[in-house]
């Protein structure tokens, strides 16, 4: 009885064994199929961008001008590595315009997809998030839209490279377009700003101070948390103190809310400028006519004298039949020059693309590119106005192609 | 200093925005009044009412305010199979699955608004939502005065139905002692599903509204659900009227809050009201049920 019991159990011992040795491999065999790991056969770069969230209208346009330059590459036969031409792989994955994701996403990407190099986010919140893992990992990452004083201001960058406009020249341009193109005000401004790292920088000291150097009174200067939504307060303070001129940083919710509260409540200002929420289309698309005379600093137009300018413009419009954006330029730049070092390394060693990086010299769709000290490329401002569902540029007078509209419509 | 034009303008638009608000709060509560449930995925009927507007008015050119009948007919059809097949089958199984339930409903449905529409800001554009009301020194937006308008008759219509109406009677009935209701004979379920339907109208009714008046994106409801909760706390739970009250109320404290600490401080004064009116007096200012 009890040998019998023994064998039962020994049985049954032997069944779970079997049972779990199945088991075992299965795992194996499921982890050996879902495993994502880079192929010997192709390069991998990754890129965290907001595909959902509030800064999504931006994602897009990463998405597009990424995906444009690697499938431009893999047209071309793919970059040689030690000698063997390999196709390019572009992994994507949505930050959902959180900077926690971003890191989380970029993580990711190297120790799952095994990028052997990055592109960034947008907004100095979700590259700064990104750019700091990618750092710590000591893999290169490139990216665009993040201003450069925010990046700076990070830390000293070894593997991680930016090419953007710079916040000074940017705070500036109102106010030597003002000059420049004679425009009458009554010199009062009001400035309404995000909390964000570059809504405190532009907003909370370069406006003022450029303001005040130039002559100008500042009336009002809020800050409101990225993702307010209600600003009748100090809209109407704003218009009860007069101020001809109104100065936003915001993203694009707030860009929208806040331009219709302006006008719901009466309040017409002689010139509005929204820095951020007023770059993508998506903008102009909400807000229709009220869009009309809004003013926002721009760093590219289809009609800058750089190879492949007009190209790019009427390729995204042809395949998306959207309005084109200077994000898919910068992007496409990026995304461009991080190709062009993997070519230059002619192999995937972090530190030998990295140098290869550092040496980047050339005119690209922004312009022409060299990095400084700081790991940095500075893109020519402008001065673009929503006309229209179209974004002129007014200002400066010799690279202008449209009329400014002023006073606000 | 704040002048007092700023001051009267400011707080007659808290008002205002406060009364078109307590419209997107008077679903959550019914829900959570007669239901017991606390709808999390309250703020994402609000965005899909704010979608249906925005297209009702792209593809059939109805302007989205004369179209609210049609959305909310729309958002209570969408609401019907919710309960039929998430909820319905949860009852008795406490509140916490529900809870979940809708927790994660609210994923899905923000996923969906980003796979369906993009992640893109929206707004329904309409000329009368972005002109002023002038009464001497005194401007408000227009369409904070119909949002209000639009609110306070809705508001008044729900008030009569539950008060006046068969329908409003079982509501009450199953909302105080749902097994009493249904030993007496009363559909405990008909009248949950109703009321739940009713709650996602008036959710996607209220977003058409701030659809109108401000923007959106799939994400925006989740704001509106803490401004709700701290509404129909203030105004008293499955209250009506006070969810008005609520509303009107917080609106002028928001208003006060902007404009001595900021516009971005204006949920602060909400979530911190809330909290204070959770803690000394739970049943809401004007009390349950009135």
């Amino acid at each position: 009885m009890r040998s019998r019991k023994s064998h039962e159990l020994l049985s049954a011992g032997h069944r779970l064994s079997r049972h779990l040795r199945a088991v075992a491999l299965c795992s194996v065999a499921v982890l050996a199929a879902t495993k994502p790991a880079a192929a010997a056969d192709e390069i991998v770069i990754g890129a965290s961008i907001p595909l959902s969230g509030p800064l999504a209208g931006f994602g897009s346009f990463q998405k597009w001008g990424y995906s444009r330059a690697v499938d431009e590459v893999n047209k071309s036969g793919g970059i040689a590595i030690d000698g063997k031409k390999l196709l390019v792989r572009l992994v994507l994955r949505d930050d959902k315009t959180d900077p926690n994701a971003t890191a989380a996403n970029t993580e990711t990407l190297l120790s799952r997809d095994k990028a052997v190099a990055l592109l960034g986010s947008c907004t100095p919140a979700l590259v700064n998030a990104g750019a700091l893992v990618a750092e710590r990992k000591k893999v290169p990452l490139v990216t665009a839209c993040n201003p450069l004083e925010a990046f700076k201001s990070v830390r000293k960058w070894t593997y991680v490279w930016d090419l953007f406009f710079d916040e000074p020249e940017l705070a500036a341009i109102p106010f030597k377009a003002l000059r420049d193109l004679k425009l009458e005000t009554n010199k009062k401004v009001a400035i309404f700003h995000d909390n964000g790292p570059d809504g405190q920088v532009v907003g909370g000291a370069l406006w003022p101070n450029m303001a005040r150097d130039a002559g100008y009174e500042v009336v009002e200067n809020t800050s409101f948390p990225v993702d307010n939504t209600q600003f009748t307060s100090i809209v109407a303070e704003a218009k009860a103190k007069g101020a001809d001129i109104v100065l936003v940083d915001a993203i694009t919710p707030q860009a929208v809310s806040l331009r219709k509260q302006i006008a719901s409540a009466g309040y017409a200002p002689k010139l509005l400028v929204i820095e951020k929420g007023a770059e993508p289309v998506q903008f102009a698309e909400a807000l229709g006519k009220l869009a009309d005379g809004v003013v926002v600093g721009g760093y590219w137009d289809p009609s800058f004298p750089y190879p492949g300018a007009k190209d790019l413009a009427a390729a995204f419009e042809g395949e998306t039949k959207l309005t084109s954006s200077q994000h898919i330029a910068d992007s496409y730049a990026a995304a461009q020059i991080l190709l062009d070092a993997i070519a230059s390394a002619g192999s995937l060693g972090p530190d030998t693309i990295n140098a290869a990086i550092a040496r980047t010299d050339k005119n690209y769709v922004v312009g022409p590119i060299k990095f400084d000290e700081n790991h940095t490329a500075k893109l020519p401002l402008v001065m673009l106005q929503w006309q229209a569902g179209k974004t002129p540029i007014v200002w400066p007078q010799e690279r202008a192609n449209g009329k400014v509209l002023f006073p606000l419509p | 200093m704040v002048g007092l034009d700023v001051i009267l303008n400011a707080l007659i638009s808290g008002v205002l925005l406060g009364g078109m608000l307590a419209l997107t709060a008077l679903g959550l509560s019914i829900i959570l009044g007669v239901m017991r449930l606390v709808n999390l995925a309250h703020g994402e009927f609000l965005v899909a009412g704010a979608y249906a507007g925005l297209f009702l008015l792209q593809w059939t050119g109805i302007d989205p305010l004369l179209g609210l009948g049609l959305i909310g007919i729309a958002l209570a059809l969408i609401g019907y199979p919710i309960y039929r097949f998430l909820l319905a089958p949860l009852a008795g199984k406490g509140p916490e699955a529900s809870m979940m339930t809708m927790f994660g409903l609210s994923i899905i449905l923000q996923n969906v608004f980003v796979l369906l529409f993009s992640a893109d800001t929206r707004a329904i554009e309409r000329g009368y939502a972005t002109v002023p009301l002038d009464f001497g020194p005194i401007s408000v937006p227009q369409i904070y005065v119909i949002g209000f308008c639009i609110s306070a008759v809705l508001i008044a219509a729900v008030h009569v139905l539950i008060t006046r109406s068969r329908f409003g009677g079982d509501l009450r009935a199953s909302a105080d002692q749902p097994q009493a209701a249904a030993i007496i004979g009363i559909n405990v379920g008909r009248v949950h599903a109703i009321t739940f339907c009713l709650g996602v109208a008036c959710a996607g009714i209220g977003g058409t509204l701030i659809g109108v008046a401000l923007s959106f994106t799939p994400t925006s409801g989740a704001a509106y659900l803490l401004t709700d909760f701290a509404l129909i706390v203030l105004g008293g739970l499955g209250n009506v009227f006070g969810t008005l009250i609520g509303g009107v109320v917080i609106g002028m404290l928001q208003s006060l809050g902007g404009l001595t600490l900021g516009d971005g401080y204006r949920d602060l004064v909400a979530l911190v009201l809330f909290l204070a009116v959770l803690s000394l007096r739970p049943q809401g200012m004007l009390g349950s049920r009135a």
